[in-house]
């Protein structure tokens, strides 16, 4: 018989666990993503204002203010993170009105709907200043003559990258809904890239992208275009990495939306059919406003992980022709590589702005609205 | 290119009697002296250099007990990885197999062991038949040894010489040459395969080994006075980049040219993509380290068998005037080194793939890692490992230079193996051979400022002029930054001038 | 023949050759036509995701001069193969591919478990119980955060010294100010900053960790990439976890709550048992994401703890990449992983579904 004495203090300890029951069960992952977050960030942001050198016996880091942040927009790293800039045509100064003017609109009806959240407002603002910025910067260096810088690039390789793996991986999803036979097969099937490792992708593709030895080399070379190579024109070593990233990523896409549709209920869609309406229309009213929600949430989480592409770009040209295919991520790697450790953190960190402004707005701006809608 | 299994065992059974002759002369077979050491010796992916590391460390098991586990990360990061295993203080790499370029930034740090004494005392090594340029430049800094050299590095042209009799012409001792040759052979099918060929195969691939082709051309141009002149910067206060010159701009215009003659990928091409192009059959001329040389025999990989001659890198009959910095014809005053009126400039690139030991290692794994280094060098392995394409080991021992029983125990016929020792002999004697920038962080100036030029240049992205002032401006600004003082007495230090 | 009365005649016109090819068979079975192009579209796109996967298989199985000749894409046909890449990988180089394949198999696993784990607690309790974190008190403590930062690496104080400094200051005046602290963030918010999270590039967060790690004397060990690991994907697991836990009905659990039971108790008995599916998919995708991690293992390992991409980049040798060894490694990587998923697949597609759809 245990003594009453240990009883109730073994019960004392366990009512006291209950009683921290809600902060044990949340503390472990705030402690863990404190640590592994904020903490980094803050030396991150420390590393991004100091220079990196050696010295006997180690290293010595000298604080260096905002240098690392001039050199990047203004000085010698200019062309290589911005871009190098020529002179607006005339139909750059169009779209650059157009856009401006746009956001300028959007913005103007926002505060005029009278009850203005602050933190809302400034949201917005920050983000209409940055696209803005970003479409000056794309007219100024696109063109001939001049040159995308490795912001630009990585902006390139998340909206062409993303919209056309939604395309391919909900055409897919449709028509895998289909009645067809193996569609489990298919399922499966589907899914494989997601499981390779990107490194292995991104060998994988240089392979089969080697238009001297690779499997594609004979339909190339009938083309006529045996003496024309990807990897010397910027825009096709791009277009490259989309194709690789969108193999690796429109099964996670295909996965998603697929579950989304078969949740669907088939009452609905039948009850449409029988009504005469045709595919096209069934898709547009029925089928598309119940898996916007599910869309937008795939597409934020496919967005935030494509800001952060390195292996492709890296593996199948190094980021060449020149620094044409450099992804932030990438660009920010090559400086780790020869100790420029705080030029690497202000590149690292600028690529956190861009990021956190596109995916909090993409986030506030369709995610929520979306899911408004369908509660 | 890389050979199978089979023909290393074919190699083994070679290896084996070696090691009989080397146990005998061990101190005793049964005393295992390293019994249960674990050294971990990191270098860059293989099978160059680290095959011969992998094949030979479990004989050198066999013979000390000593466990070797040789780590392999791409090239590109090797530098930085051993710097961060070893001043963060991680010391989890014992020993590296790495450039003698980057000697500077580790024994700064005071990372490396100084291996002076244990030459000193090391008979099996044979220190004197290593070649006196490896034995002063890549394994020493300061006056104190640091590394032990397990390969000789320096680039040389490479060329066919059965389309060349085709052509009617002769080797190149010039650029001028080199581009006239490419021009002519550009198109012909060279291996009858009815497709159309290049007349020059230049590695040209961004982040790879490509920026020392560069140099490779230039430094005929800019240096003509020895050695100790240095390639890439002045020697005064100033430490002016030697870039922005008419010596460096024809420099640029004839690496820019060969672009023409080449593959048209060629700026993707890495090292090892030219040379199985070459060794395929598809290039007239190439410019490379001497690897060629031993995969030309290869008869898994080389159907130019016997076609491949050699010469040391074409030199230029203008050089640079330091003191008006115009091109100057070559006469004894201007190239007192010169060869019929020619300034040739063999450059070291890269030095030679050295090993060195981490000193913060143990003392029994430092002594290990030596002695396996030290067994790595010895005539007995080296002298075998160097005529073997795939290992990424080149001659740089007086012994592999003279003795062709060697080679044409390899499989090069003898004319091959002459006309090969030959170019090497020729570009090691030279007293103007071109020394790799050897200062403080000279990643930072190659592998950044210098390759992202060159790259740029190659893709149009920026004139010949953008790109002398691009790299002028960028070699000024990490001068500024590391203290143009501290890197111009490195740079004095390892051109020997006092 | 007249129909009853009442009776409402549809007349329906007689299909043509044509018409037969595009009218659907009956409500629900597509038009042959359609049906054609569906299974051409499947078929097509199921070729683009097979044929690299073919030729990687292929390339293990090539001899180096069959790679570097052009492409050969039959075994038999065109080339003769060999097994040599595997030999050499698993026979004669075993170690050096066992240890990474060791390592990899170690730390995805430990810290998946440890993932879905910590993560599906937090997301349960996000699910169930109301937090109330004042937003004064998370400003203060990131501030004292950030000033034990600036003390430890401008000043170069020892990280635990920093640290308890830090902690004694924001508890000191969260004590004397803490009743002024109005605004509180709710349960949306934390949920917010926590999947925020995956926001971070990797590459901000690898160096800072990597002198973390260097400091506790724990690079490149199992833990330090477990640890990691395990934090980076926390996220995802909390995302998913959330809505599958607010799918489930509270009634079981509150019936357990009137007869006693523990929020222990109803979360490793009643709860977790119902989650299955949940926690297999995000099981399995935390899984892929681990084994498949290239950035921070580059950071934080070098000899003993590399893991399988790792190897795999590194036959990137310089003068040439070894595409016949990296074909194996990459086989020997997806085997696994394919086996696992086989074996989850059923779990798979309901448990995300149910994790996203319900968002």
């Amino acid at each position: 018989m245990a003594e009453p004495g240990e009883d109730s203090r073994r019960a004392g300890v366990a009512e006291w666990l209950d009683r921290r029951a809600s902060a044990v069960f949340i503390m472990p992952a705030v402690l863990v993503i404190l640590a592994f977050s904020i903490f980094p960030l803050l030396i991150s942001l420390y590393l991004s204002l100091a220079r990196f050198r050696l010295a006997p016996g180690g290293y010595e880091l000298r604080f260096a203010g905002v240098a690392n942040y001039k050199k990047l927009l203004l000085g010698s790293e200019q062309w290589h993170f911005l871009g190098r800039f020529g002179a607006l045509s005339a139909l750059d100064w169009l779209v650059v009105i157009g856009v401006v003017g746009g956001l300028g609109w959007w913005l103007a009806r926002y505060l005029a709907r009278g009850r203005v959240w602050l933190p809302g407002l400034a949201g917005r603002l920050v983000f209409a200043l940055l696209v803005g910025a970003l479409v000056v910067l794309a007219a100024a260096t696109v063109g001939e003559g001049v040159s995308l810088g490795s912001l630009s690039t990585t902006l390139v390789y998340v909206a062409v990258g993303c919209f056309v793996q939604f395309a391919i991986g909900l055409s897919l999803a449709l028509l895998c809904v289909q009645p067809v036979h193996g569609r489990s097969f298919f399922r499966v099937v589907f899914f494989l890239p997601l499981m390779i490792t990107p490194v292995g992708v991104a060998y994988a593709f240089r392979m089969l992208a080697d238009m001297s030895k690779g499997p594609i080399a004979p339909l190339w070379n009938g083309l006529g275009l045996a003496e024309f190579a990807w990897a010397a024109d910027p825009w096709l070593a791009r277009l490259v990495v989309v194709v690789g990233d969108s193999w690796q990523w429109i099964p996670f896409i295909f996965i998603v939306m697929l579950a989304a549709l078969e949740s669907q209920p088939r009452d609905t869609v039948e009850a449409a059919e029988l009504d005469g309406a045709g595919g096209w229309q069934i898709f547009r009213d029925i089928t598309w406003p119940s898996i916007m929600p599910v869309a937008a949430t795939v597409m934020l989480i496919r967005v935030i992980e494509a800001f952060k592409i390195i292996d492709l770009p890296n593996v199948l040209t190094n980021g060449g022709p020149g620094t044409a295919t450099e992804s932030l991520t990438l660009h920010a790697f090559v400086l780790w590589r020869t100790l420029d450790l705080g030029g690497s953190a202000a590149v690292a960190y600028m690529l956190l702005f861009v990021t956190v402004v596109m995916c909090v707005s993409f986030f506030n701006l369709i995610v929520l609205p979306y899911r408004e809608r369908q509660a | 290119m890389l050979r199978i299994g089979r023909v290393a065992r074919r190699r083994s059974w070679m290896l084996g009697s070696a090691m009989v002759a080397l146990g005998a002369t061990a101190a005793g077979a049964q005393d295992k002296p390293f019994e249960g050491v674990e050294v971990n010796i990191m270098t860059f992916t293989g099978p160059q250099i680290a095959e011969p590391l992998q094949r030979r460390a479990p004989d050198f098991n066999a013979l000390t007990g000593a466990q070797v586990n040789v780590i392999t990360v791409p090239f590109s990061d090797l530098y930085t990885r051993l710097l961060t295993d070893w001043a963060a203080g991680t010391n989890s790499i014992d020993a590296g197999v790495f450039a003698p370029q980057w000697m500077v930034d580790y024994v700064q740090g005071g990372y490396l062991e100084d291996l002076t004494d244990r030459v000193a005392q090391d008979e099996a090594l044979q220190t004197d038949d290593i070649a006196p340029f490896f034995r002063e430049f890549s394994q020493q800094f300061g006056g104190r040894t640091y590394m032990i050299t397990l390969d000789g590095d320096f680039q040389m042209v490479y060329y066919r010489k059965d389309v060349l009799d085709e052509l009617g012409l002769e080797p190149p001792r010039t650029w001028d040459d080199y581009l006239a040759i490419a021009e002519a052979a550009h198109g012909k099918d060279m291996n009858g395969d009815g497709q159309g060929d290049y007349g020059s195969c230049i590695s040209k691939k961004r982040s790879a080994q490509a920026y020392w082709a560069i140099t490779s051309i230039a430094g005929a141009f800019v240096q003509s006075q020895g050695t100790d002149q240095g390639a890439f910067f002045t020697t005064d206060e100033e430490m002016a980049p030697l870039v922005d010159n008419p010596g460096f701009r024809r420099a640029l215009e004839v690496y820019d040219q060969t672009t023409q003659y080449g593959p048209p990928d060629e700026i993707n091409l890495d090292v090892g993509d030219t040379r199985s192009l070459f060794v395929g059959g598809r290039c007239m001329l190439t410019l490379d380290w001497g690897d060629i040389g031993t995969l030309a025999i290869d008869p898994d990989t080389s159907v130019v068998q016997d076609k491949v001659g050699a010469v040391p890198l074409p030199g230029s009959p203008e050089v640079l005037d330091r003191e008006t910095m115009e091109l100057v014809a070559c006469d004894e005053q201007t190239c007192p080194h010169a060869v019929d009126g020619i300034n040739h400039a063999p450059f070291a690139a890269f030095g030679g793939w050295s090993g060195g030991i981490n000193a913060a290692a143990d003392d029994q794994v430092k002594d290990a890692a030596y002695a396996f280094i030290s067994y790595m060098s010895q005539p007995e392995q080296a002298n075998e490992d160097v005529t073997i394409g795939r290992t990424g080991f080149n001659p740089y021992r007086l012994s592999q230079l003279e003795d062709l029983s060697l080679w044409t125990k390899a499989g090069m016929s003898e004319e091959a193996a002459k006309d090969y020792l030959g170019a090497i002999k020729a570009s090691l004697d030279s007293p103007n051979m071109v020394l790799d920038l050897r200062i403080p962080q000279n990643q930072r100036y190659q592998q950044v400022v210098l390759d992202t030029a060159i790259a740029r240049l190659l893709a149009d992205e920026l004139s010949i002029d953008e790109t002398m002032a691009t790299i002028r401006d960028g070699w000024n600004e990490l001068n500024e930054e590391l203290g143009t003082e501290e890197q111009l007495e490195a740079y004095r230090a390892a051109l020997g001038i006092q | 023949m007249s129909a009853p009365a009442g009776t409402i005649r549809v007349h329906a016109p007689q299909p043509s050759l044509l018409g037969r090819l595009f009218e659907p068979r009956a409500l629900g079975r597509p038009a042959p036509l359609a049906r054609i192009l569906v299974y051409g579209g499947l078929l097509a796109w199921a070729l683009v995701v097979l044929f690299p996967m073919y030729w990687l298989l292929v390339t293990s199985l090539k001899l180096p001069i069959d790679v570097n000749e052009g492409p050969k894409y039959l075994p038999f046909v065109d080339f003769a193969p060999s097994l040599h890449a595997w030999q050499y990988l698993l026979v004669d180089m075993r170690n050096d591919t066992l240890r990474p394949y060791l390592n990899s198999v170690i730390t995805a696993s430990v810290s998946t478990l440890l993932a879905v784990a910590i993560g599906s607690m937090a997301a349960y309790a996000l699910s169930r119980i109301a937090y109330r974190p004042r937003l004064g008190s998370i400003l203060v403590f990131v501030l004292c955060l950030a000033a034990a930062v600036l003390a430890m690496v401008a000043l170069g104080l020892p990280w635990w010294l920093a640290a308890t400094v830090g902690l004694a200051l924001f508890y000191l005046v969260v004590r004397a100010l803490g009743h002024r602290f109005r605004k509180s963030l709710g349960n949306g918010d934390i949920l917010f900053w926590m999947i925020s999270q995956r926001i971070l590039p990797p590459v901000v967060t690898a160096l800072p960790i990597y002198v973390m790690f260097q400091r506790l004397g724990l690079l490149d060990t199992h833990v330090a990439l477990i640890v990691t690991y395990a934090t980076v994907n926390l996220p995802i697991v909390v995302w998913l976890m959330y809505d599958f836990f607010a799918s489930v009905p509270v009634d079981l659990e509150e019936s357990a709550q009137i007869d006693g039971a523990s929020r222990y108790r109803t979360f490793f008995d009643i709860v977790l048992p119902l989650a299955r599916p949940g926690l297999a998919a995000t099981g399995l995708l935390v899984l892929v994401l681990a084994w498949n991690e290239y950035l921070l293992a580059l950071f934080l390992s070098s000899a003993n703890a590399q893991t399988m991409p790792l190897l795999v980049a590194a036959q990137n040798a310089t003068r040439g990449p070894q595409w016949w060894y990296m074909s194996v490694l990459i086989v020997l990587m997806i085997l696994p992983v394919i086996m696992i998923a086989l074996a989850l697949q059923r779990f798979f597609t309901r448990g995300l579904l149910l994790g996203a759809v319900k968002g």
